[in-house]
């Protein structure tokens, strides 16, 4: 026997009884069957106490035995706030309750309770944020104190991911309601997802009792269950919650370490409904539980509540409850009913032929406990609403069960935006203001009898195919009767003077913590809830809306119908932010070349999303390898990838005058075979990119551009001439060319092994051609072009023959002693030649004039982006100036880009470039300064690293060749 | 058809280092390497019809767009879908996408025997007077198979659209966003076969490859070549 409450087999639906488990809690070794959960296997075990409370660390235990509420919450190794009354055991499971100081049993800091006089609602606001800043000392240690589980982030949360999935129906809640919608769906035709958070289908025919005498629950359970299995249009998904409901019926269904996202023509609801507590003083001892908590833990585990209960009920289903109780062997000392008589004369008659008492218009005044646990109840005569005498009998027992009332399970419906109404004569929450397309079925639509929960979810699956355009029979009726009257108790709340009677147990919010916040100003619920956090705690008011509710409306002097209730937002239930993250994707470019980057000790960086070579060598010897790559391609050869770099062919018979429109420069009667570089301004003449236009047609224009700002000028490309409507056609090509840029005295050498069909001369190809050849065989783009202030070309080639390229250049160059470059060098070649980088010699305010380009502006041409803007801004006198410094002091700390440039100590600009130039000797660098400080021969400070201040000497562009004999030779 | 390295063709897949890893046996196709078939690749066929994914990027492709390419396709005697976002296959086993009015995509036949695309290439040229122009997909895009019953499935993992073969026909065209790519998906059954051709970015196939091997690997997925491809059909 798997603990002295285990009833024996074949009791419980859920478990194993030949399948023994066994699991530690608290350090504890406890037996359990398959199936059990952690908190069935504890009350199988005698153990009742699962965790302490929130604030005054009470001891809890089970009150719903449905994932409900905050009372079970326990840690796991890995995983704290696991709610006990779902997570299943598993051998060799460790467990501990939470909230506590030395053992769950003997908390040392159980104290707390006795002051909750003293710290009413919004005791903080009032006690600790006042000095200025007490707040901030105050605030650790009340959070020390307080809290629920504790987070390892060490802990690698494993591989959780994602999947889409599609429906013409989907079903929330498997319970008689959501399986016979399934079932009409689908016999219409329509492909249906049944979803269910419970790990077989039948919601409360798993374990309420509908009849008196010999229920059919499990007999209409699977007939429904053979209907769904022998139907081909209907998945189900068990374990499983939905947790939340987005635009278009997009839904969001967990399981297991899976995001479903799950899109749906048509939602039918049938979510069910959430059993209440009544409110007395110690409602929360463990041992108070719910009633159908009680028939949860007889029907789904086999698991005996209690020996000897009290029933505390407001509706006929407490008599149920008492039955069930019975059936099991457990002494049910007596039916406290809150009414003056029951609705059911044959319920009535059904427990007192089973010899249970029934005390009419009594409730619970309090529970008495002892060694934290219910051991009797006080049961006093009820006065009037919400009153009840101080004294009565005082009735020994373990068990108490509640049946009280409910209210449906509206999140997932107002997440969809329908609205919860709160009727006063019957004392029930409904929903209303449903949207299209979504449906309720069931006790969420405030149905209750069996016939007509069936009945409901049969119109519901109906309507779901009817609006998919499935015919399938006529319409079936809504039934006529719900079983919805009597069902809450209007007022089931009997607040004790000394307190303990517990609105909300997430937040041990008690009654006069509810009413004292009303006459603290706050009058409306939605205040209540944020001053007091009613509401706010892990269960998110689903054993506390309704009762602060009606608490609000009675100290208002309104209806309840007038307060209203919170509203929800996702999601339904807790979810682990490794569930919204899934499995993460983390785009890459790599060029053709990237594999042969890796293999020659390349340190990679990411230029968006491509992956770069920086430059090739030991991580710690950068400036070295940077340096020796430099003065190979200044003396030598050196290679560099080139191929992120943007691509863009623009090609028609109007292609020279639309890049004349996009461009600063003029392009209609440029050769073909020649380059000329483009400078891209935006409507605010600010600079956003750069690059070479090649004409190597008459009507096509092969643009490069920055590898981070092609895509921006493409899309810039197809909106104006959305507008212009140019005849030209816009191709993206950037990942279809790949391509290198040989540099270097020697290049022409180099490339002249590869390259036969080409005339290579300066004469031939002189600086700024294009031409079209075969390079090592590949079909290739060749510009001559000088990034690098050396001779040298690009080759662009198509992009699967990169690596051979690659290869065949490096080849090639051996006896010149070719090698490769990264980025990190070329940058520093570049800034040697004084050429700019857009976007980091450039930001968002750099127009020509300032980045010296305004020689790449045409003045004649009648319009181009941005045109107008640098007339103003040229009409004004200049604000600021990118200058060339050198460093002459070598001991001074090197300064870094955005180090401030100063006069005296006011800030003029900043650094946006700077290197040690091995060609130059020295540092140099580009940087903004106030014009008249930009002027050769000045110098200037610049704060560098550690505060230092470091003087520059600004100097003529470029620091390298100003001949340009080099690039042209 | 003999064995070779795909390290001595000047074209290369972008993935097939990948391929290479996990002992692909690679064969002369046309002018490139294909991964015909797995060392330890067990029944590549059934493999296939489960779930596979094979990399076509060595197989000939090219795209033509602008107002004037349908018309040309057809002076061509390329039967062009009607529609876009439609395939259409041609009497050598081309495939013709149409990824808008104006925008084609003409991909091989999984034996490389289709000319048109090479046939295309070699006819047009630039024009002022006829609004199409070459679009080298060739190299923008790498090209890879997705087959098998779980393809749906597996592709839901990583992808937005409904591509259930019940709802997205043969020869329809998704293009949309593929594990964060944009992609290109067109259904392509081999035989009875469900069948997926994914175009992507050719640049980020080195980042895509291991997102689908990953997305498959709870469906008993696998790698699968050229040979195992071929006898679906």
């Amino acid at each position: 026997m798997s603990g002295v409450n285990r009833l024996p087999a074949p009791a419980g639906l859920l478990v194993d009884h030949d399948q023994p488990i066994s699991f530690e809690f608290e350090g504890k070794r406890y037996e359990g069957l398959a199936g059990d959960c952690i908190a069935s296997t504890l009350a199988a075990n005698d153990q009742w106490l699962i965790s302490r409370s929130f604030k005054y660390h009470r001891p809890r235990g089970v009150l719903t035995m449905a994932g409900q509420d905050a009372n079970v919450l326990v840690q796991l190794p890995k995983d704290p706030n696991v709610l006990a009354d779902r997570y299943p055991i598993t051998e060799g499971l460790r467990v501990h309750g939470q909230n506590y100081k030395g053992s769950l049993e003997k908390d040392r800091e159980a104290w707390i309770g006795m002051f909750s006089k003293f710290l009413p609602v919004g005791f903080y606001y009032k006690a600790f944020y006042k000095p200025k800043g007490a707040w901030e000392k105050w605030a650790p240690l009340i959070r020390r104190k307080a809290g629920l589980g504790v987070v390892d982030p060490t802990v690698d949360p494993g591989y959780y991911d994602k999947q889409y999935k599609f429906y013409d129906v989907v079903v929330i809640g498997g319970g008689p309601a959501g399986m016979q919608a399934a079932i009409t769906a689908a016999q219409a035709g329509a492909e249906v997802l049944l979803v269910d958070e419970n790990p077989v289908l039948g919601g409360s025919l798993t374990y309420a009792r509908f009849d008196v005498d010999e229920p059919n629950s499990e007999v209409t359970r699977h007939r429904l269950l053979a209907a769904i299995e022998a139907s081909e249009h209907i998945e189900v998904m068990t374990d499983a919650t939905c947790n939340g409901w987005f635009t278009e019926n997009w839904l969001a269904v967990i399981r297991g370490k899976r995001l479903y996202k799950v899109r749906a023509r048509e939602v039918v609801l049938a979510a069910g409904a959430m059993e209440q507590p009544a409110i007395f003083g110690n409602n929360d001892l463990p041992g108070v539980m719910l009633g159908s908590a009680a028939q949860r833990l007889i029907r789904l585990y086999g698991v005996r509540p209690g020996r000897r209960a009290v029933v505390l009920t407001g509706n006929d289903d407490g008599y149920g409850v008492a039955l069930d109780l019975a059936a099991v062997g457990i002494d049910v000392a007596a039916i406290v009913d809150m009414r003056s008589q029951s609705r059911s004369t044959v319920l009535v008659s059904a427990v007192r032929g089973r010899g249970i008492k029934v005390i009419l218009g009594h409730t619970v005044y309090e529970a008495i406990g002892s060694d934290r646990h219910v051991k009797a109840v006080m049961v006093s005569r009820v006065i009037r609403r919400g009153q009840c005498e101080s004294t009565g009998d005082v009735m020994d027992c373990d068990l108490l069960c509640v049946s009280v009332g409910y209210t449906p399970t509206y999140q997932l419906a107002l997440h969809a935006g329908a609205k919860l109404h709160y009727d006063d004569d019957s004392a029930m929450l409904s929903i209303s203001d449903v949207p299209e397309h979504m449906r309720l079925a069931g006790s969420v639509n405030s149905v209750y009898d069996l016939d007509a929960v069936l009945a409901d979810g049969r119109r519901a699956g109906w309507l779901a195919a009817d609006a998919l355009g499935l015919k399938w029979e006529k319409e079936p009726p809504a039934p006529e009767e719900t079983g919805a009257a009597g069902r809450n108790f209007a007022w089931p709340i009997f607040p004790h003077p000394n307190g303990k009677d517990f609105v909300d147990y997430d937040e041990d919010l008690q009654v006069a913590d509810i009413i004292n916040a009303t006459r603290d100003g706050y009058e409306d619920v939605q205040l209540v809830k944020r001053y007091s956090t009613v509401g706010m705690g892990p269960s998110q008011g689903r054993n506390s809306a309704l009762a602060t509710a009606r608490l609000v409306a009675d100290a208002m002097g309104r209806p309840v119908a007038e307060t209203g209730v919170t509203t929800a937002r996702p999601p339904f239930a807790p979810e682990r932010i490794a569930h919204c993250a899934g499995r993460s994707f983390y785009p890459e470019r790599h060029s053709s070349m990237h594999h042969r980057h890796l293999e020659a000790g390349a340190q990679m960086l990411l230029a968006g999303v491509w992956l770069r070579p920086a430059y090739y060598g030991p991580k710690d010897e950068r400036d070295r390898c940077m340096s020796e790559e430099s003065l190979n391609v200044r003396n030598n050869v050196g290679l560099v990838d080139v191929s992120t770099l943007g691509g863009i062919d623009v090609r028609g018979p109007d292609a020279g005058e639309f890049l004349n429109r996009i461009y600063t420069f003029a392009y209609v009667k440029q050769q073909v075979g020649r380059g000329r570089y483009v400078a891209m301004t935006n409507e605010q003449g600010v600079v956003i990119d750069d690059g070479v236009a090649c004409r190597f047609h008459e009507h096509l224009y092969y643009v490069t551009a920055t590898t981070g700002g092609v895509d921006r000028v493409y899309q810039n490309m197809l909106r104006w001439n959305a507008q212009w409507r140019l005849n030209v056609d816009i191709g993206h090509v950037t990942n279809a060319w790949c391509g290198v840029n040989i540099a270097g005295p020697r290049s022409r050498d180099v490339l002249a092994k590869l390259c036969t069909d080409v005339d290579l001369s300066a004469e031939g190809f002189p600086y700024m051609g294009i031409r079209e050849g075969r390079v090592a065989g590949i079909p290739a783009r060749l510009l001559r072009v000088g990034f690098v202030g050396e001779l040298g070309y690009e080759v662009h080639v198509p992009q699967h023959c990169g690596e051979a390229l690659w290869d065949a250049m490096m080849e090639a160059g051996q006896a010149e002693g070719i090698r490769p470059f990264g980025i990190e060098t070329q940058r520093l070649l570049r800034l040697e030649k004084g050429h700019i980088i857009v976007g980091q010699d450039t930001d968002a305010m750099s127009h020509p004039g300032e980045v010296h380009l305004a020689w790449a502006i045409a003045r004649k041409k009648p319009f181009f982006v941005g045109g107008r803007s640098i007339q103003e801004i040229e009409s004004r006198p200049l604000r600021r100036k990118l200058a060339g410094f050198v460093v002459n002091d070598l001991d001074a700390p090197i300064p870094q880009e955005s180090h401030l440039v100063l006069r005296d100590s006011a800030m003029t600009g900043r650094v946006t470039s700077c290197y040690f130039s091995p060609t130059i000797g020295k540092p140099i660098g580009l940087a903004f300064m106030a014009p008249d400080q930009a002027v050769p021969g000045q110098t200037v400070t610049i704060k560098s690293t550690g505060g230092v201040l470091v003087s520059a000497e600004i100097v003529e562009l470029p620091f390298y060749d100003p001949q340009n004999k080099r690039q042209e030779m | 058809m003999g064995t070779t390295q795909p390290a001595q063709h000047l074209r290369r897949s972008m993935i097939y280092r990948i391929l290479a890893e996990a002992g692909a046996e690679f064969e002369v196709l046309a002018d490139t390497a294909v991964a015909m078939r797995y060392a330890d690749g067990g029944d590549e066929v059934a493999l296939a019809r489960r779930m596979g994914l094979a990399d076509l990027s060595p197989l000939s492709r090219t795209g033509f767009k602008g107002r004037d390419t349908p018309d040309w396709l057809v002076t061509q005697h390329v039967a062009i879908p009607d529609g876009p976002g439609q395939a259409r296959r041609q009497s050598d086993g081309a495939l013709v996408l149409r990824l808008s009015v104006d925008e084609h995509v003409i991909v091989s036949d999984l034996h490389a025997r289709s000319e048109l695309p090479a046939r295309l290439e070699a006819n047009w040229q630039l024009s002022a007077e006829r609004m199409c122009y070459h679009m080298p997909r060739a190299e923008s895009y790498c090209w890879f198979a997705i087959t098998g019953e779980c393809a749906t499935e597996m592709l839901a993992k990583v992808c937005g659209v409904d591509l259930r073969v019940d709802k997205f026909d043969e020869g329809r065209i998704a293009q949309t966003s593929l594990a964060r790519i944009n992609a290109v998906i067109v259904r392509n059954d081999l035989g009875a076969t469900p069948t997926f051709y994914v175009l992507a970015d050719s640049a980020s196939a080195d980042y895509l490859w291991p997102c689908l091997v990953d997305a498959m690997q709870e469906f008993e997925g696998g790698i699968v070549g050229f040979a195992a491809l071929r006898a679906l059909v």
